[in-house]
């Protein structure tokens, strides 16, 4: 797992290089989740995992709109997670073909698995994306409850583009819409 | 995946190539060795045989071997590789280095991929992967389930210089047999038992007898055949011949590798230590010849003749190499010449000759042979049907009963055949056809062996047939069957998961994924490639990902992020390998990506990343531009993340600078907020000392104001006309002594030499963690311009004044002064950065900052201000696009030295009574080196200053302000004796002109001495101030404006500001009536003139002062007047000898009678007439009383024609003012201070009152606006309320009148109608005796009287002309009567349309008829 960039070591030596190097882990980051011999880190007992640990907005012309993740876990690695997806979208989107493109359904459903998370899809008319990535040891979530998330994702986000002092483009700065994703987010413990 | 040079097929087949071991005698290595090679090295660049052979398959098939390449190695008894799974240290070591060498080139080629919105430049190949495959491969370990890379001959060398070289001969194949044969040795292992062997004789041609040899060779032939044996003639350039001769050097490409495959060879033999020195050896050793070889080349081409030599003199550096410095990086392969230096193109043609001979005549022959042996074998054996066959494996087991595999080999799952086992028998054909391109044979034997391994559970070498297997089925010419790739993914898990051998996993995925990528399989390649990836291997890992990326990228739809992501999972892996620079070159491929995408926080760590790999491969720009990125941009990150990266960026940024001084590079931080820069020019200001109080001007800590500024430049318009004349040049331009964003920057401002010019920098800090500025300094450019003026010493120089940190909007001030005249550019800043501590105390004092900030890690850089200039929007064409006018803010003119004022006031008061007169005193001071004149102050409120008139020119009162005690401000006289205060008017004629016309009140002159002010001199003028008639605070601007005595400078003239504030607080209030009086005139003897106008004025004063405590009482001196047709007579107040005194609140009334005077011809004399209260008689017609009054009162002139409306308001036209001139008894600090002040009142109309404070107009309530068409203006008609004071009307008669009514009975009394025409028109008039009486009850009380005679008149009176008509009432009866009977109608005589107005009735006028009996 990706632990913080932690730089608190100051920078006078090569050998404090090297620790840094160790500290900048970027490893189990695979997405072959058949690995059976990747050792998992006891990360699935540290929280109650119910529904999703990073919910991202992504506009149209894939930058972020928001991004929000569970605060004690490396947010770098989702905003990676999140950015790689986005080809995954593109795929499935452009997989639909153009005749199909407006009875598209948005839901695309599951990008792809990593090894500890399941990351999911979803793009509304306008192009723009809604990633929700959730713990893949969670198998209480089914198809529907992603659905009836990212439902209540865009419902929220339609609001927050309805607002007449939101500008189209600019980071999503709403309660209302942060309220809504914290109640879809794993609880830190 | 990239690019490969090689096409897939060639690649796999260069992977498996027969194998040829070398056995060589210590006098044949000798010979060799002299090219500094040994028999294997010289071969090697000829093992690819440019011929094609032939051979003919079991089936008697003639068969064409095409691009066959051999390996040629010498016979290493130790194992390389432990044959388990891991590959060793040493292995893992080179494989490290060969990727380490193989770096990119430098500003190679790159192509371009666009994906979507992204352009990326990608380098198509890899060589180091490719580098790294090869060397992976060709350092396979020889394992047993396999064959291909077993040594399928031996070549056996010997030298010719040996005595008997065919005992040698015989020595070295009974080596080989010993070797193969006697089971001490597992490694080399050997493909067949009777393993070819070839004799070669080595003849050194430079030495050597050749006919010796060549009879040796004979011998040879004898005894091993002509196939077996051959005679390799070599060295045969000899010291002379060679010496210009350029030969191509064929190993240079191969030799490197190879060398360090040797050392790797020796490895295990050493301990770990000897290997890095090994290792740092050869590039040292390269490095030193190339330096060699510069020598050679300079000296002289005869010392080429000792090559011999070279090899001991080598070993000699060698040792002394290996303690020094670690290899410079790259170093390539640079010792060309040092190979095969004895070998002329002959030679080389001669081993070419060689090896095909060896291959053709002796290789290609023995495995024809030995297919066809085995082939034969496995005939036989297919009699025996397959069901028997495993059965009898069942029943005679024994001999492949799986043997317990030993502990490193873990093929615990797996059987273990024995070396001859029939199944390995299959397997060994295969493999050997495979070596000699027959793949349609070996497919069809690797598919059998796979079969009988898969029922045998021999899991190992079924995975080792399943791949071959597809190998092979994929290199079949035409491909009769699809390439299976699950044979592949099966193998792979196999290798993997079963027998835990990564090595032959990866050789397999290596294959797998390049067959994948011919076939456009990216993904799957990719997905293949990412499986392999694992923590045991950090190179290997950071490979394959690299490979994978390349595969997304490569795809229909590129894969952009992914080909990111995974680069940056590379990026890590190489870095944890150690490959810092393959590693930097990965995150700088990924970072083309994320780039300014908004993806901020993985941007931040690709950039922090680069940061540090450039800054370990002391590639320090990079690694500044690099952290650059992160701190300029907005950054997510939280503070102590920020800090850290702020910390490093300086540690890095040091580095980078070090002790270069001269050209400093930019730094990121702060942000400057360059268009809140600020320039002041002038010295800064000191604005009190002592009791002097400097002008306040201009200075940095006022904020901008648009109103103000707006109201200087009008203030300095008008000013500049009236020193010209009245007219403002054309060229005109206020005068900015403060330059901001706001101000108009688009000229060169102008500065002065010798005076400072002051840059304020705004900064902004991006960061939540603090930041400690030090030292800061100003960058500039200056060019010298000679102005007709000898250019002076030396150029300004920068002088930090302040530097705040931490404040809310930390700004900095600095100084520059110039000390010549010339072109000046601001360029930039100059300051020295650093970090707080982490201790986190953020919020230092100055000093401890600035003590940390000595100590830490400071750095010194600059930043440059450039300031955009506003948005321009005039023309279309700039409204359409985005452009920006020039701002010269900073680029300021150094003109010659100009004068520079410095005003001073004294005494100068801060509150003031309402009409107060204070006396002050201004003190104007030229601080500068050149003379000024022309000294000229306009202000906001002419009416509140005077400098005094300038045609009285002795001042009256004396200069200095020190014998200033409580004496008045006023001109006094003493009363005449004798004549009774207030009954004498004196008259004074002044002209309005000696105190200033009207128009030279604004921007009037100063009275000076001389009118200039020599350098370094200063005057003192006394200054009296009046106190606005308003009450509350005023703010009142002043602007001096003055000029060089020097003409023709580049600046006209300067300027210098001051403001006050003034309080103002109430005193008195005074109201004025003016009525008209009914009475004539007493002595009917006075002229003429007066005889129509007479007045009585009222005048209330009131004291409305609200400070009790301060003001005790006012005590009204003197009421003078003004006016051009009025003066004031006496004081006919009922209580006319007391002074009048205004205690709080007090309401006193003055009356006064007025007399209309001789009109004057001079227009602006006023007559100044004076009618005090006081005894003491004060000249009001002087400075500073009349000053005063004329600023006030901007005569307004009827310019208007004269129209019906004027003539008939000119009537009722007073035209009169009042002065009242007062004091105050104020106690101040226990002392009582008498205050003096006037006040003036303007009467305009008659009736109508007029006061001293104008009235503050109710503040208006908001009205809805309505639009509604305009009303037309109203018809300029006299109102009649006017009309009707047209004519004046006046009564005379007795005021009692005795008549003996019992005599007569009819009393008749004489009146006289005086009638006066106010106006200055002709005036019909009517006047009307019939009427009665307004009032009816009256007439019922007190009866009548009758008019007698003629009841109406009609007549005209001329303008003021007074007519008196004389009438008769006759009475009847004794009583009271009021006469005012008679109505008077009046209308202007040229006015025929309009009727009479009646007007107005006098007071009654009653008469008291007597009855005197």
């Amino acid at each position: 797992m990706l632990t913080r960039l932690k730089t608190q070591v100051p920078l006078f030596s090569m050998n404090s290089y090297t620790k840094l190097r160790e500290k900048l882990k970027l490893s189990g980051l695979s997405f072959a989740s058949t690995h059976s011999h990747v050792i998992r880190l006891g990360r699935h007992s540290r929280h109650n995992s119910k529904m999703a640990v990073c919910i991202a907005v992504i506009a149209k012309e894939n930058y972020p709109l928001f991004i929000r993740s569970v605060p004690i876990q490396n947010e770098l690695k989702f905003h990676y997670t999140v950015h790689t997806s986005l080809d995954v979208v593109e795929e499935k989107i452009s997989a639909v073909g153009k005749a199909m493109a407006d009875q598209r359904e948005l839901y695309l459903g599951l990008l792809y698995p990593t090894e500890d998370y399941k990351v999911y899809g979803y793009v509304t008319n306008s192009k723009v994306k809604f990633v929700i990535v959730v713990d893949s040891s969670n198998t209480s979530l089914r198809d529907n409850e992603i659905r009836s998330m990212f439902r209540k994702l865009h419902n929220s986000f339609t609001d927050v583009m309805c607002n007449p002092f939101y500008n189209p483009g600019d980071t999503i700065q709403s309660k209302a819409f942060d309220s809504i994703v914290s109640a879809m987010m794993v609880q830190a413990s | 995946m990239a690019q490969c040079v090689q096409s897939v097929q060639e690649f796999i087949q260069d992977s498996f190539v027969p194998m040829v071991a070398v056995l060589c005698s210590e006098d044949a290595e000798k010979v060799t060795r002299k090219n500094n090679l040994n028999f294997s090295e010289l071969l090697r660049p000829f093992c690819r045989l440019t011929s094609e052979g032939h051979m003919r398959d079991p089936s008697n098939q003639l068969q064409v071997v095409k691009n066959l390449r051999i390996s040629v190695n010498n016979v290493v008894t130790r194992p390389t590789v432990p044959s388990s799974g891991v590959p060793g240290h040493a292995h893992r070591r080179l494989l490290s280095e060969v990727v380490l060498t193989c770096q990119p080139a430098e500003g190679g080629v790159a192509n371009v991929i666009t994906a979507g919105d992204y352009d990326l430049n990608i380098s198509a190949t890899t060589p180091w992967f490719e580098a790294y495959r090869e060397s992976f491969l060709q350092s396979m370990p020889a394992s047993d389930h396999e064959f291909l890379n077993h040594y399928l001959a031996c070549l056996l060398v010997v030298s010719s210089s040996e005595a008997v070289p065919v005992e040698k001969f015989l020595k070295l194949s009974q080596e080989q047999h010993r070797i193969q044969h006697s089971g001490e040795y597992t490694n080399p292992k050997w493909f067949i038992p009777n393993t070819l062997k070839y004799y070669v004789l080595l003849h050194d041609m430079s030495q050597g007898d050749e006919q010796r040899a060549d009879s040796v060779y004979e011998d040879m032939k004898q005894r091993y055949g002509a196939q077996g044996c051959y005679l390799l003639k070599v060295n045969s350039r000899t010291a002379a011949a060679g010496a210009d001769e350029q030969i191509p050097d064929p190993w240079s490409q191969y030799l490197h590798k190879s060398s360090l495959q040797s050392q790797v060879q020796l490895g295990p033999r050493l301990s770990v230590p000897s290997i890095y020195l090994l290792m740092y050896r050869t590039s040292e050793v390269d490095g030193h010849d190339s330096e060699e070889k510069g020598d050679l080349d300079n000296t002289h081409p005869l010392q080429l003749d000792t090559p011999s030599d070279t090899p001991g003199s080598l070993d000699a550096l060698r040792a002394v190499a290996v303690e020094t410095k670690p290899p410079p990086l790259a170093t390539g392969v640079a010792a060309a010449t040092s190979h095969g230096a004895c070998l002329t193109l002959n030679d080389h043609d001669r081993i070419r000759l060689f090896i095909q001979e060896f291959t053709f005549r002796g290789l290609l022959p023995h495995i024809e042979k030995n297919i066809r042996q085995l082939n034969d074998q496995l005939v036989s054996r297919k009699g025996l049907s397959r069901s028997l066959f495993s059965a009898t494996k069942k029943w005679f087991g024994g001999g492949k009963v799986p043997e317990k595999s030993i502990a490193e080999l873990k093929n615990t799952s797996g059987l273990l055949y024995p070396p001859e086992a029939p199944e390995l028998q299959i397997r060994k054909m295969a493999d050997l056809c495979f070596l000699v391109q027959l793949y349609d044979l070996a497919y069809s034997c690797y598919h059998t062996a796979k079969k009988d391994f898969l029922s045998d559970q021999a899991m190992l070498y079924a995975a080792g047939a399943l791949e071959m297997a597809a190998v092979s089925a994929f290199l079949q010419v035409g491909a009769p069957r699809p390439y299976p790739a699950h044979y592949m993914d099966t193998a792979i898990q196999t290798y993997r998961d079963v027998s835990k051998n990564m090595v032959l996993a990866e050789r397999c995925a290596l294959l797998s994924a390049e067959v994948l990528k011919s076939q456009a399989k990216y993904s799957d390649a990719a997905t293949l490639l990412i499986k392999m990836t694992s923590e045991d291997s950090d190179l290997r890992s950071a490979l394959l990902l690299e490979q994978a990326a390349h595969c997304f990228i490569n795809m229909r739809n590129p894969m952009v992020r992914k080909f990111a992501f995974h680069m940056i999972l590379a990026g890590h892996r190489f870095s944890k390998a150690g490959q810092k620079r393959h590693a930097l070159r990965c995150y700088c491929q990924a970072m083309q990506v994320y780039k300014g995408k908004g993806w901020s926080l993985a941007e931040d760590h690709i950039n922090f990343t680069i940061g540090r790999q450039s800054f370990t491969l002391r590639q320090p720009e990079n690694a500044v531009t690099a952290f650059r990125h992160i701190l300029t941009n907005d950054s997510q990150q939280t503070s102590t993340q920020q800090g850290a990266f702020l910390r490093e960026y300086l540690y890095v940024y040091k580095n980078v600078t070090g002790a270069c001084e001269v050209a400093l590079p930019q730094l990121p931080l702060p942000c400057i907020n360059s268009s809140a820069t600020r320039v002041y020019f002038g010295h800064e200001r000191r604005l009190a000392e002592g009791e002097k109080q400097a002008a306040t001007h201009v200075s940095l800590d006022q904020e901008f104001d648009r109103d103000l500024a707006a109201m200087w430049q009008d203030l300095e318009e008008q000013v500049v006309a009236a020193a010209k004349r009245g007219v403002v040049p054309a060229t005109f331009q206020s005068t900015q002594c403060c330059l901001n964003s706001q101000t108009d920057n688009l000229r060169f401002p102008l500065a002065v030499v010798e005076e400072p010019i002051i840059v304020e920098v705004v900064f902004r800090n991006p960061l939540k963690v603090p930041l400690v500025l030090s030292d800061l300094s100003l960058l500039w450019k200056f060019t010298l311009k000679d102005f007709n003026r000898p250019q002076e010493d030396s150029v300004g120089d920068a002088v930090p004044i302040s530097n705040e940190k931490e404040a809310s909007v930390p700004r900095a001030r600095l100084k520059l002064l110039p000390h010549q005249t010339g072109q000046l550019n601001i360029l930039g800043l100059v300051y020295n950065l650093a970090s707080t501590s982490s201790t986190g105390d953020t919020i230092n004092s100055t000093a401890a900052s600035q003590t940390e900030a000595a100590e830490g890690t400071s750095v010194r850089g600059r930043q440059d201000l450039e300031i955009q200039g506003p948005r321009l929007n005039q023309t279309k064409e700039e409204k359409t696009s985005v452009s920006h006018g020039p701002d010269r803010r900073l680029d300021p003119t150094i003109t010659p030295p100009m004068p520079l004022l410095e005003v001073f006031f004294l005494q100068f008061p801060t509150a003031l009574l309402c009409g107060e007169i204070r006396k002050a005193y201004v003190e104007f001071c030229n601080m500068s080196r050149v003379t000024l004149c022309g000294l000229r102050v306009a202000s906001t409120h002419p009416d509140f200053f005077t400098f005094g008139s300038s045609s009285l020119a002795t001042p009256l009162t004396p200069l200095s302000p020190t014998s200033f005690e409580n004496c008045s401000a006023y001109k006094t006289l003493a009363t005449p004796p004798g004549a009774t205060p207030g009954s004498v008017a004196a008259v004074t004629l002044v002209s309005e002109g000696d105190f200033g016309s009207g128009t030279g009140l604004r921007g009037g002159g100063i009275p000076l001495g001389e009118g200039t002010l020599k350098p370094g001199e200063s005057t003192q003028l006394p200054m009296w101030l009046r106190g606005p008639d308003q009450e509350g605070v005023h703010e009142i601007h002043f602007l001096f404006y003055y000029e060089s005595a020097e003409k023709g400078g580049k600046i006209s003239h300067r300027v210098l500001r001051h403001t006050v504030f003034i309080c103002a607080s109430r005193s008195l209030s005074v109201r004025a009536t003016a009525c008209r009086s009914n009475t004539l005139p007493e002595e009917e003897e006075e002229e003429e003139e007066e005889r129509n106008g007479s007045m009585l004025v009222f005048v209330d004063v009131e004291n409305i002062n609200s400070s009790e405590a301060g003001v005790r009482e006012f005590h009204i001196a003197q009421v003078s007047s003004s006016s051009k047709q009025w003066r004031l007579h006496k004081c006919i107040n009922p209580a006319e000898d007391k002074d009048c005194k205004l205690t709080s609140r007090e309401r006193g009334k003055l009356c006064f009678r007025a007399t209309r005077c001789k009109p004057l011809k001079k227009r602006s004399a006023f007559p100044f007439s004076k009618s005090g209260v006081s005894s003491l008689q004060i000249i009001t017609s002087t400075t500073p009383c009349a000053d005063f009054f004329f600023r006030r009162c901007q005569p307004l002139d009827s310019l208007r024609p004269p129209d019906i409306a004027g003539v008939v308001r000119k009537c009722n036209e007073v035209d009169l003012d009042i002065i009242i001139l007062w004091k105050a008894f104020v106690v101040e600090d226990n002392k009582q201070v008498i205050l003096e002040g006037q006040l003036h009142v303007a009467l305009q109309t008659i009736d109508k009152e007029a006061c001293s404070l104008t009235q503050k107009e109710e503040a208006q309530e908001m009205v809805l606006l309505k639009f509604k068409p305009e009303l037309p203006p109203p018809m300029t008609r006299p109102s009649m309320e006017q009309l009707s004071h047209l004519i004046k009307t006046n009564l005379q008669y007795p005021e009692s009148y005795s008549h003996p009514f019992n005599q007569k009975s009819l009393c008749m009394v004489p009146v006289t109608l005086t009638l006066s025409n106010c106006s200055l028109a002709q005036v019909d008039v009517i006047i009307d005796l019939r009427h009665k009486t307004t009032s009816p009850e009256s007439l019922e009380v007190h009866g009548s009287f009758t008019w007698l005679g003629q009841t109406q008149f009609k007549m005209q009176l001329g303008a003021q002309e007074v007519m008196r008509v004389q009438l008769r009432a006759c009475f009847l009866h004794a009583g009271v009567y009021n006469l005012g009977t008679p109505r008077v109608f009046a209308k202007l005589a040229d006015q025929g349309a309009m009727c009479e107005t009646s007007q107005q009735t006098a007071t009654p006028a009653l008469i008291i008829i007597i009855n005197s009996t």
